[in-house]
């Protein structure tokens, strides 16, 4: 049982502040993943948590009980770094081990329960070897494995998977889920690959410059990005952003961009004539019966790309860049000049200052 | 394909020349100091200039072992009482110094890297930075300071100018040691539930163990050979150590080369052993492993 609450928590590195009043709660059994880009501040406000850096206002409690002042290793909380920190003097059952044996658990059960969890992490036949003794992937599962058998209140990651190649990061994504299902252990995540947020969590917190932009579900985020910022961070490729004019008249309300109009969902607080960005993402644009009428994009394609599934074209609509995502199937080159629609409810209107959504 | 032949050709050429120069620089007096140890007293005289003495002969060994000795054709008493108090001093202050030393080393040196406090580099660099005042200056001074303080001629005495004079550069070698382990593993300690003393005992320092190693060799090696200290703070047999004695075989008509060598021979000894037992712990790579 650990419900975690964050609340107006700040960082000055001197006079850099790094954290800038983040509030944050995090249920009991929650999987929460932190992500921004680098140097945000995602791994400052894990080590927060931790008890690793102080903090220099704001406050961190877990289940009620506001633990600012409490050392780390009062804490109860196991962490994930992101390069393992194994004890490269201990053997991988003792660097397992090592907190059991600080808690002075017997050593037959502390035995028990090491060799329970190294079973279920395939770690069994490494655990007399060295760390220097195991791959990559192996070294990552013992970290893994010395944070499970303590079995803590809350789990810290620190970009755990950053390390290993891309096929195991896919595997370990889906272990490490399952594993924290299982146990149901309170876990934050920090990673600044939106596929492993977008995949791994319950609940997504995205950061940007010490500050959070948005809180949601991957859902909420992909579908309703709070701001430009989450907008373009989040999908891939990231969201296409045009600037427009909005108007709105009796029975409906569109942007113009470039002499075209778009139908867009309603946007209660505008009056008509303001400027603002419209964001299509570019999977959203399906090629165009017609190359005149509402909702249509005219893209002139410079440049493509494709997978074997996916084809990327880059291109323009006007004098802005614009990238779309079609079938790996469908025939495109550059030169062309192609119509595309999008449908209104999946459009984004953001202010064109504050760079806020306006839309439902 | 000819050239990069032709070119590692030349390059282990050098290289072998290069490290010939360096074995013999370094050897070559070793061995001329062996080879005089065990030459009769009469072939040293001898103008001929041998490699390897035409008769081996333990007489100087003889001298400095035995309970009486021949000097010159007289039965003289054997210098053996002198000598083994002379390597008893060596050895107590030498080893008491590198103890001492790598002790403060050890936990200092954690300080200056881990722990902040204001003018901590500032602090560091002048303990440093006095490895290069040379002794000389300080000799009269420090004569002083220890006649004050009651420690001349006491193995104590000895040991703390030791410490002073070799502890900047344990310090210094410990700080970079400390500074290479990741800060990682200390925090997975204290997440783990350790505390700090915890910490440092069971993960630093068996971490930083080549380093330690590496200190107290340095500093063994250095004490051992000091000369110019117990020549001026150990004047009498009770602190003197073997670098003070042995030069003290110089009398006033007679070099006794023969069983200078010998003794040099003898007091090489325990520098090597040191040497040979612990650069078995002195394993690099411990470090690999810990992280991706
Ligand atoms: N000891 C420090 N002193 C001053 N500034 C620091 C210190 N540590 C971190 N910072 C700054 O704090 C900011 C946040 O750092 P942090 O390590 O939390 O970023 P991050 O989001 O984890 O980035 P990354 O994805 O690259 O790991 C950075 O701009 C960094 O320069
Ligand atoms: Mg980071």
């Amino acid at each position: 049982m650990a419900k975690l609450e964050i609340s107006n928590l700040t960082k000055n590195y001197g006079k850099v502040e790094v954290i800038k009043g983040v509030d944050l709660t995090v249920e009991d059994g929650e999987f929460v993943s932190l992500i921004g880009s680098s140097g945000c501040g995602k791994s400052t406000l894990l080590r927060m948590i931790a008890g690793l850096e102080d903090i220099t206002s704001g406050s961190i409690s877990i289940d009620g009980r506001v633990i600012n002042d409490v050392e780390p290793k009062d804490r109860d909380i196991a962490m994930v770094f992101q390069n393992y920190a194994l004890y490269p003097h201990l053997t991988v059952a003792e660097n397992m081990g090592f907190s059991l044996h600080l808690r002075g658990v017997p050593k037959n059960e502390a035995k028990i329960a090491v060799e329970k969890v190294a079973e279920t992490l395939g770690l069994t036949p490494y655990l007399d070897r060295a760390p220097k003794a195991l791959s990559g992937g192996q070294r990552q599962r013992v970290a893994m494995g010395r944070a499970i058998v303590r079995n803590p209140r809350i789990f810290l990651f620190d970009e755990p998977l950053s390390n290993l190649d891309a096929k195991l990061r896919v595997q370990m994504r889906l272990e490490i889920k399952a594993l924290q299902k299982r146990l149901g252990t309170t876990s934050i995540y920090v990673t600044h690959d939106q596929v492993e947020a977008l995949t791994m969590s319950d609940r997504l917190v995205l950061l940007n410059g010490g500050q959070v932009e948005q809180i949601g579900t991957p859902m909420e985020v992909y579908k309703k990005p709070a701001n430009i910022f989450v907008a373009s961070f989040i999908g891939s490729p990231a969201m296409n952003l045009f600037d427009g004019i909005l108007h709105r008249d009796v029975e409906q309300t569109f942007v113009t961009v470039h002499g075209n109009k778009i139908l867009v969902p309603n946007c209660p607080k505008l009056t008509n004539g303001t400027k603002v960005k419209l964001g299509i993402r570019p999977e959203h644009l399906k090629y165009a019966a017609t190359d005149s009428g509402n909702n249509i994009i005219n893209m002139k394609v410079s440049m493509t790309e494709t997978t074997g599934a996916e084809t990327y074209a880059y291109g323009h609509f006007g004098d802005e860049a614009m990238t779309i995502k079609l079938n790996g199937e469908d025939a495109i080159k550059s030169g062309d000049k192609i119509s595309l629609t999008v449908k209104t409810n999946l459009l984004h209107v953001f202010d064109y200052v504050t760079g806020i959504r306006i839309n439902n | 394909m000819y050239m990069k032949n032709f070119k590692t050709v030349i390059g282990k050429t050098s290289l072998i020349f290069a490290v010939s120069l360096l074995l013999f620089w370094s050897l070559g007096p070793i061995y001329w100091s062996f080879v005089t140890s065990i030459t009769p007293p009469n072939d040293l005289v001898s103008s001929e200039l041998h490699l390897w003495p035409e008769t081996v002969s333990f007489e100087h060994y003889g001298k400095l072992f035995g309970a009486t000795s021949i000097s010159q054709g007289n039965e003289v008493q054997s210098i053996w009482p002198q000598f083994s108090k002379a390597f008893a001093n060596s050895l107590v202050t030498s080893i008491g110094a590198t103890l001492l030393t790598v002790l403060i080393a050890a936990f200092g040196a954690y300080a200056f890297v881990r722990f902040t406090f204001p003018g901590r580099d500032i602090l560091f660099y002048v303990v440093v930075a006095t490895m290069a005042i040379p002794a000389y200056t300080v000799m009269i001074p420090l004569y002083r300071l220890m006649i004050s303080l009651s420690l001349i001629n006491t193995h104590t005495g000895v040991i703390f100018i030791y410490i002073s004079a070799f502890l900047p550069l344990a310090l210094w070698l410990m700080r970079s040691v400390y500074q290479a382990i990741p800060i990682s593993l200390e925090e997975a300690a204290y997440l783990d539930g350790a505390g700090k003393t915890y910490t440092l005992m069971r993960i630093v320092l068996p971490l930083a163990a080549p380093g330690l190693i590496a200190a107290a060799i340095l500093t063994f090696l250095n004490a051992w050979g000091q000369f110019m200290v117990p020549l001026v703070f150990s004047p009498t047999l009770a602190t003197k150590p073997l670098t003070v004695l042995i030069p003290e075989f110089v009398t006033r008509n007679y070099i006794d080369y023969g069983l200078m060598n010998a003794a040099g021979i003898v007091a090489i000894a325990p520098p090597i052993i040191l040497v040979v037992f612990l650069n078995k712990y002195l394993v690099s790579g411990l470090m690999a492993g810990s992280g991706k």
